[in-house]
């Protein structure tokens, strides 16, 4: 079955409202009144905590981080500690799995990847999966450590996802200094920014083209 | 008749699903739709819901455990069971026990209330095997695994005198014959070797299809390299049965695709031990020691490193005492210096004296780090970390002391973050402490070197035709000969000796650079 993917470009929204509106949506879709959505947004500094996060993964102390605008956040989903902030681009993607006929957890998360990594690809930068660490990778490591890109999580109520992908565009990366993202010690976070280097445009403007690679990649791929 | 949940299965290559939370509690009443529990799988959580009216009656699997897909979790009772039913339905499951009963997962299930009735009834037409197919989710959604099996395959003559996990086999352990597949895939199967009970079938009635095992053979080449298991060669599904079981997969031969062991060849090790008693090996073989995801990713690393770069070994002897005279010097002054201070300090300069040394292999070229970070092996209760004291270069000894101590602290205060020990480009290790005279580290990639530092010795030796007594530690140096020759080696640690027998040195290139 063809389904289309509507995308809906919502700015900077906080967290707790987005979620708010995943919920709407999610709901809309299992009730055939809503079809499939991807919401591209960005979050204020926000740390999030899901249900199996080690607080020992969050590395800052909570008034520090208050007194830095970053809120703490502790969310009814699965997975460890996760950051959000300004130049990262989030897409939240609800879809109904079961009315695409392809009731497949682990098919739709690398779905996700690959979407990510054509999207990286028009912004020349080769993105890459690696197998059994769910997220995208740079494809050719320059250090010791992994070099994380993109954090992918999805939540499903019945077959209808919500949550979705982040990916680091001008993100100030040493916000990440304050978790130990997904625990994943060895990881290190990096950024379209930091990958293109010299070759970089303004920050605004490659917040713009990578929100419009990611829309244009999923568009053709689930839309 | 009251109905078994079961852990679903939320993707073709999911083999085991984690309960998040239950969001109903045993007795609660339970409406189509409702969310019964969250499960999770990878980077996924599912909201699960009823897909019958009725009340929770028994939580099999609790909170926090991962088990098998297929695993019975939940025990619903439907709006129109009478206690008759119930009893009826406990009964059948009583004679029949499934996986959920003794799933060794996380916690441990609770025990299945007796029922009313005697244990011998009749199992109702509809077996507790049967009812699950009827899907998860409402839908057709077959289960992987078949029916469990029958209890005479656990041979029940020998089962009362063997004890534990061996007596009687997990239904997770099916009797690969009996999965149900197409001839196709059964001849695919025989010919590479892959164990049809480890993959959950998408034909009619979860019939593993030809195209099926397909997949699985790819899926089983992609997984490999995600093993941290090292040189175990086995299925992914058979590693997580064997750490759920305590199998030592060593000791159980592999008939899988590349010789590896796979759930069927579990199943005829545990069959075998069940029949002849524990063998030789498992009276030799006790205790096994959970290793930490560090100690799996050292082991790894440690592994690879001898692999692939060659390593070759120098070792010189250094005259201790004008570092001892230096450290009792600045003892006066109230300068607190130890031995790896000097080592480290030393080998700072001597790493921007022979830049050759402070660089890497990196496919099929030789780089050369940038900044000279040195990590220092520290031993913190049973655990090897290396914090690393970054851009030594140009920095004095008192400055890299107060670095590196902060560091060591930090170690012992397990709060080293992963930054502190990352990017290392050389390491010092110190046995002496321990009185080892010499030995040789392992290189950690992508470093080229690492030092082992001696104990300091009193030694009578010859100098100018007299014996005389003084103070000597050996220095072994492990070289990756892909960067450096044995010349180049020799030529940094006979630097590194002279630097270190010079001790001024260590103070003077301080002013030099900080002028």
């Amino acid at each position: 079955m063809v389904r289309e993917l509507k995308i809906e470009r919502l700015g900077r929204i906080p967290y707790v409202e987005a979620l708010e509106l995943q919920e709407k949506q999610v709901e809309a879709v299992r009730g055939g009144v809503a079809g499939d959505t991807l919401f591209l947004l960005e979050h204020p500094p926000v740390i999030t905590l899901g249900r199996r996060a080690d607080p020992a993964h969050v590395l800052v102390a909570t008034p520090e981080l208050r007194a830095q605008g970053v809120e703490l956040h502790t969310v009814t989903r699965g997975g460890d500690v996760t950051y959000h902030g300004p130049g990262q681009l989030v897409g939240y993607l609800v879809c109904d799995l079961a009315a695409r006929g392809a009731t497949d957890v682990s098919g739709f998360l690398r779905a996700l990847e690959g979407g990510l990594i054509d999207a990286l690809a028009a912004l020349g930068l080769r993105g890459a999966a690696r197998p059994g660490y769910t997220g995208v990778f740079m494809a050719e490591p320059a250090g010791p450590r992994l070099r994380k890109i993109a954090s992918i999580g999805v939540g499903l109520r019945g077959w209808v996802t919500y949550h979705g992908f982040a990916l680091n565009v001008t993100t100030r990366l040493s916000d990440f200094a304050a978790i130990v993202p997904c625990g994943l010690s060895q990881v290190e976070m990096t950024s379209v920014a930091r990958e293109l280097g010299s070759a970089c445009p303004c920050a605004a403007e490659l917040d713009a083209s990578a929100r419009e690679a990611v829309a244009a990649a999923f568009s053709a791929r689930f839309g | 008749m009251p109905r078994e949940i079961k852990m679903p299965k939320l993707s073709d290559t999911m083999e085991e699903g984690t309960i998040n939370v239950w969001r109903k509690r045993e007795g609660d009443p339970v409406k189509k739709g409702d969310v019964l529990l969250e499960v999770e799988t990878d980077k996924a959580d599912m909201e699960f819901e009823a897909y019958m009216s009725g009340s929770l009656e028994k939580i099999l699997v609790q909170t926090g455990a991962t088990v098998p897909v297929g695993t019975p979790i939940a025990i619903v009772r439907l709006e129109t069971d009478t206690d008759q039913d119930m009893a009826a339905f406990l009964a059948a499951r009583g004679q029949a026990p499934q996986a959920a009963s003794r799933a060794p997962a996380g916690s441990p299930p609770t025990p299945l209330p007796s029922p009313a009735a005697p244990a011998r009834v009749a199992p109702p037409p509809s077996t507790p095997a049967e009812a699950p197919r009827r899907g998860a989710q409402g839908k057709a959604r077959p289960t992987p695994l078949p029916a469990p099996p029958e209890p005479s395959l656990a041979q029940p003559a020998v089962r009362s005198e063997v004890a534990g996990a061996v007596s009687q086999l997990p239904f997770f352990l099916p009797d690969p014959d009996r999965v149900r597949a197409t001839p196709r895939a059964r001849i695919v199967a025989q010919e590479k070797g892959v164990d049809l009970s480890e993959i959950g079938g998408s034909g009619p009635e979860g019939a593993v299809l030809a195209s099926d095992v397909e997949r699985y053979l790819e899926s089983l080449e992609n997984q490999q390299d995600t093993l941290l298991e090292g040189d175990i060669h086995a299925t992914p599904v058979a590693v997580r049965i064997a750490e759920e079981l305590r199998v030592d997969l060593a000791r159980v031969k592999g008939t899988g695709p590349g010789g590896r062991v796979t759930k069927r060849d579990l199943r005829a090790h545990l069959e075998r031990e069940a029949r002849e008693g524990p063998s030789r090996e498992a009276e030799l073989f006790g205790d096994e020691i959970k290793l930490s995801q560090k100690r799996k990713f050292l082991i790894r690393n440690m592994v690879d490193s001898k692999k692939t770069a060659p390593h070759f070994y120098i070792s010189l002897e250094v005259d201790a005492d004008p570092m001892r005279a230096l450290r009792e010097r600045l003892r006066g002054e109230g300068r607190h210096i130890t031995y790896t201070h000097m080592i480290v300090k030393a080998a700072a300069v001597a790493l921007e004296r022979f830049p050759d040394v402070n660089a890497t292999f990196r496919s099929d070229r030789l780089v050369r780090f940038n900044p000279v970070n040195i990590a220092v092996a520290v031993d913190v209760q049973d655990e090897l970390v290396a914090p690393v004291v970054k851009n030594c270069q140009g920095r004095d000894l008192e400055d890299l002391a107060q670095a590196m101590d902060a560091l060591i602290r930090k170690a012992r205060e397990k709060k080293l973050q992963p930054d502190d020990y990352s990017d290392g480009t050389f390491t010092v290790s110190n046995l002496g402490m321990f009185g080892v005279e010499s030995f040789y580290a392992i290189i950690t990639p992508p470093q080229s070197t690492v030092l082992s530092v001696g104990a300091v010795r009193q030694v009578a030796f010859v100098e100018s035709d007299e014996i005389r007594v003084g103070r000597r530690m050996t220095f072994g140096l492990a070289v990756d000969h892909r960067v450096l020759d044995g010349v180049k080696a020799a030529q940094f640690l006979a630097g590194l000796k002279r630097i270190l027998e010079h001790p001024d040195e260590l103070l003077a290139s301080n002013a030099a650079h900080g002028a």
